[in-house]
C-alpha cells in the first residue's frame, strides 16, 4: 500500500468532497428557484395564500401540529393512480406554501383539492369519529381538538379548492 | 483515595455514544411498534393524555428521528471515535470535547422528542425538530468533525485508508446538508422548498448513514476475515462515484410531479448511475471474502456484516428502479416506500453497527461478550423481522398502487382498499415485534457485558489494593 503518494494527504478528499457536494446542491436545490415555472403564482396559489388572521391559516397550523401531512399528500400527478383526484398539480399552485406539504406517503387519501369533495358537516363528523363515517378507516379520532381548532381545521380543508379557471385544466 | 483507576479511559467518548445509542434504540423501536399497531387498531392507546402523546401524526417523526439520530447516528459517531484513532495509530484529539458532545447529543435527542410530542414540527421529513434544536445539532456536529479531522491530521500512519476517505466525506456532507435542509421553513416556499426537503431527506441517508456504514464495512471486513482488501481500485471508484452522483438524488422524490423535465432527468440519471458505487463496494466485499466463506457459519458479527452488505445491495438496486417514471407511478406514496426505507437503515447499516458493537465494545472493556448464543438469536430474529417487514410492505404497496389505478382514490373505495390490506399490516406488526425483541436481546447482551466488565475491574482494584 506504499505506492499511493496522493493518498497521504487529506486535502484531495476534503476539496473533492466539498466541490462535488456543492455542484449537486446547486443543481438540485438552487437552480430550481430560477426555473420559469417556479417564478410566478397562479390563481390557485392566490387562493391558498392565507392571511395570518384567517381561520383557514390557523387551521393550517393545526394540520401541521397534528402531523396530518405524515399520512396525506397534496400532490396530484398526471398518472392513472391520481386520475379522479382533480386537476394535476402545477409548480405555481404551491407558490406561497410555506412549508410546502406535498407529502410522501398516502396512508389516507390525497387532500390537494379536498374542499371540492365534501362539506363542513361531513368533515366535522369524520374528524370526530372517522370510523362512523367511513367504517374500516384507520384514521385516528380527533375528538380531543378544541372546538376552535376543529372549526379552523375544517375551514382550512374546505379552502383547498381549485380556482374556477383551473377547473378547465386537463386531468389526463 | 487516589486509585490507579483514575487514569484516563481512552475509549470514554466512544463509550458515551455507544451506551446512549443502545438506550435510544430501545425507545425508538417501541415507538415503531406502536405505529405498526395503529395500522391495525387506529384507536390503540387512544385514551386520556395518551391519545395526544401517542397520536399517529406526532409519533411517526419521533420514531424516525429517534432511530436515525438517537440510535444510528450515535452508534456511528461512537464507531468513528474508536476506528479513526486505530487507523491513524494515535489517540483521539480533544477527548474532553468529544465526550462533551456525547452528552449534548443526548440532550438534543431528548429535547427533539419532547418538542415533537408537543406538536412543534417543521414538516421536513427526518428534520422535523424545531430550528433552535437544529442550531445545536450543527454546533455539535461541527465539534465532532473538529475532533475527527484533528485526529486524522495528527496521524502517525501516513497512508489514508479507504474508511477514512468515507468518514471525512460524511462529516463534511452531514453538516452541509443539515444546514441546507433546516433553513427556517417560513423563509422559503413552494416546490423549490419541497425539493430542498428531499435533497436533505435523501442525502442524510446517502451521504451520512450510507457513507459511514460503508467506511465501517471496509474496516470490519478485513478485520473479521483476516484477508486484505480485495481491490484498491474498486474502493477508489466506489468513493468518487458516490461523492459525484449521490447528492443529485433529491428530485426523484418528485417523480411525475410538479417539476420541470430537466430537473427530473437531473435527478433520475444519477439515481440510476448509483449502481456503480454500490456494485464496486459489493464486488470488493465478495472479493475480500474469497476463501473465507466458511467463516460465516461460526462468526456471527461477520454474518451481520455480510447480510447487511447484501441488504445494501438490494436497497440500491430498488432505488434506481423506482426512481423511473413507470414504476414510480405505481408504488410512489404506497407502503412499498417504508419497506424500502427500512432496508438500508435497519437492514443494512444497523446491521453494520450491530457487527461493530459486538466486536469492539467487549474489546474496549477488555472482556468477552456475555453470550454468543444470544447474539445468534439476535441475528436470526432481526433477519426474520426485516424479511417479514420488507415483503409485507412491498406486497401491500404494489396492491395499493394498482387499487388506486382502478379508482380507489378517496372516500369509501379508498377505505375498502385499506381493509383488504389488513393481513399485510398484521404481518408488518409481527415483523416490528420481531425486530423490537431482537434489539432488546442485543441491548441485554451488551448491558450484561458492560456490567460484568465493570464488576471485574472493581475486583481487580480490590485485589491490587
Amino acid at each position: 500500500m506504499s505506492g499511493y503518494e496522493d493518498e497521504k494527504s487529506m486535502l484531495p478528499y476534503i476539496i473533492g468532497a466539498v466541490i462535488l457536494f456543492f455542484v449537486g446542491t446547486a443543481g438540485t436545490t438552487y437552480l430550481p428557484f430560477y426555473d420559469d415555472q417556479m417564478q410566478a403564482p397562479n390563481q390557485n396559489a392566490e387562493l391558498r395564500h392565507l392571511s395570518v388572521e384567517s381561520s383557514e391559516y390557523r387551521g393550517r397550523e393545526v394540520y401541521i401540529r397534528e402531523g396530518c401531512h405524515t399520512c396525506h399528500t397534496m400532490f396530484v400527478r398526471p398518472v392513472l393512480a391520481d386520475s379522479s383526484l382533480g386537476p394535476i398539480s402545477q409548480p405555481a399552485d404551491y407558490y406561497y406554501d410555506a412549508p410546502a406539504m406535498l407529502g410522501t406517503k398516502r396512508t389516507g387519501a390525497d387532500l390537494m383539492w379536498v374542499g371540492n369533495r365534501w362539506n363542513e358537516d361531513w368533515h366535522r363528523e369524520h374528524l370526530l369519529n372517522p370510523q362512523k363515517v367511513l367504517p374500516g378507516s384507520i384514521m385516528p379520532r380527533y375528538d380531543y381538538l378544541s372546538d376552535e381548532d376543529l372549526e379552523d381545521l375544517i375551514a382550512y380543508l374546505m379552502s383547498l379548492k381549485p380556482s374556477p379557471q383551473t377547473e378547465g385544466r386537463p386531468v389526463e | 483515595m487516589p486509585s490507579p483507576s483514575a487514569k484516563k479511559d481512552p475509549y470514554l467518548p466512544s463509550k458515551i455514544y455507544l451506551y446512549s445509542s443502545l438506550f435510544w434504540l430501545a425507545i425508538g423501536m417501541i415507538y415503531g411498534l406502536i405505529l405498526s399497531l395503529k395500522f391495525l387498531w387506529p384507536n390503540f392507546l387512544a385514551f386520556g393524555p395518551f391519545q395526544v402523546i401517542f397520536q399517529y401524526g406526532r409519533i411517526r417523526p419521533i420514531h424516525t428521528n429517534l432511530v436515525l439520530f438517537g440510535w444510528l447516528t450515535m452508534a456511528n459517531i461512537g464507531a468513528l471515535f474508536y476506528v479513526i484513532p486505530k487507523l491513524c495509530r494515535n489517540q483521539l484529539s480533544f477527548e474532553k470535547i468529544a465526550a462533551g458532545t456525547g452528552i449534548v447529543w443526548n440532550i438534543i435527542v431528548l429535547a427533539g422528542t419532547v418538542a415533537l410530542t408537543m406538536g412543534f414540527t417543521t414538516t421536513t421529513e427526518y428534520a422535523e425538530w424545531p430550528l433552535w434544536i437544529d442550531v445545536l445539532v450543527i454546533l455539535g456536529m461541527a465539534a465532532v468533525a473538529l475532533v475527527c479531522f484533528a485526529t486524522i491530521a495528527s496521524r502517525k500512519e501516513k497512508q489514508l485508508y479507504v474508511s477514512l476517505w468515507y468518514f471525512m466525506g460524511s462529516l463534511i456532507w452531514l453538516i452541509g446538508l443539515y444546514i441546507i435542509g433546516n433553513l427556517p421553513y417560513k423563509l422559503l416556499s413552494g416546490v423549490p422548498q419541497f425539493l430542498i426537503f428531499w435533497f436533505y431527506g435523501h442525502n442524510v441517508i446517502g451521504l451520512w448513514f450510507t457513507t459511514v456504514g460503508v467506511g465501517l464495512i471496509y474496516y470490519l471486513l478485513p478485520y473479521l476475515t483476516r484477508n486484505p482488501l480485495y481491490s484498491h481500485k474498486l474502493s477508489l471508484i466506489g468513493f468518487w462515484t458516490i461523492a459525484t452522483f449521490y447528492v443529485w438524488n433529491g428530485p426523484h422524490h418528485l417523480q411525475n410531479g410538479p417539476i420541470p423535465l430537466w430537473l427530473m432527468k437531473a435527478g433520475v440519471i444519477p439515481s440510476v448511475l448509483l449502481i456503480i458505487p454500490v456494485w464496486s463496494v459489493l464486488a470488493n466485499v465478495f472479493g475480500t471474502l474469497k476463501g473465507k466463506w466458511h467463516a460465516l457459519s461460526r462468526n456471527t458479527p461477520l454474518k451481520f456484516l455480510i447480510v447487511g452488505a447484501v441488504f445494501y445491495l438490494v436497497t440500491c438496486l430498488q432505488g434506481p428502479f423506482h426512481s423511473l417514471q413507470g414504476p414510480s407511478s405505481v408504488i410512489k406514496f404506497t407502503d412499498w416506500v417504508p419497506g424500502h426505507a427500512h432496508l438500508p437503515l435497519f437492514g443494512a447499516f444497523s446491521f453494520v453497527a450491530f457487527s461493530f458493537m459486538y466486536v469492539f465494545l467487549p474489546k474496549m472493556l477488555k472482556t468477552k461478550l456475555y453470550s454468543s448464543k444470544l447474539m445468534e438469536w439476535h441475528f436470526y430474529l432481526a433477519v426474520t423481522g426485516m424479511f417479514l417487514f420488507a415483503f409485507s410492505t412491498w406486497s401491500a404497496g404494489v396492491l395499493e398502487g394498482f387499487a388506486w389505478i382502478e379508482g380507489a382514490q378517496y372516500g369509501m373505495q379508498f377505505v375498502e382498499m385499506l381493509i383488504s390490506m389488513r393481513p399485510f399490516f398484521a404481518i408488518r406488526a409481527v415483523a416490528g415485534a420481531a425486530m423490537l425483541i431482537s434489539s432488546f436481546v442485543f441491548i441485554y447482551n451488551l448491558a450484561m457485558t458492560i456490567i460484568k466488565a465493570n464488576r471485574n475491574s472493581q475486583n481487580e482494584e480490590i485485589s491490587a489494593g
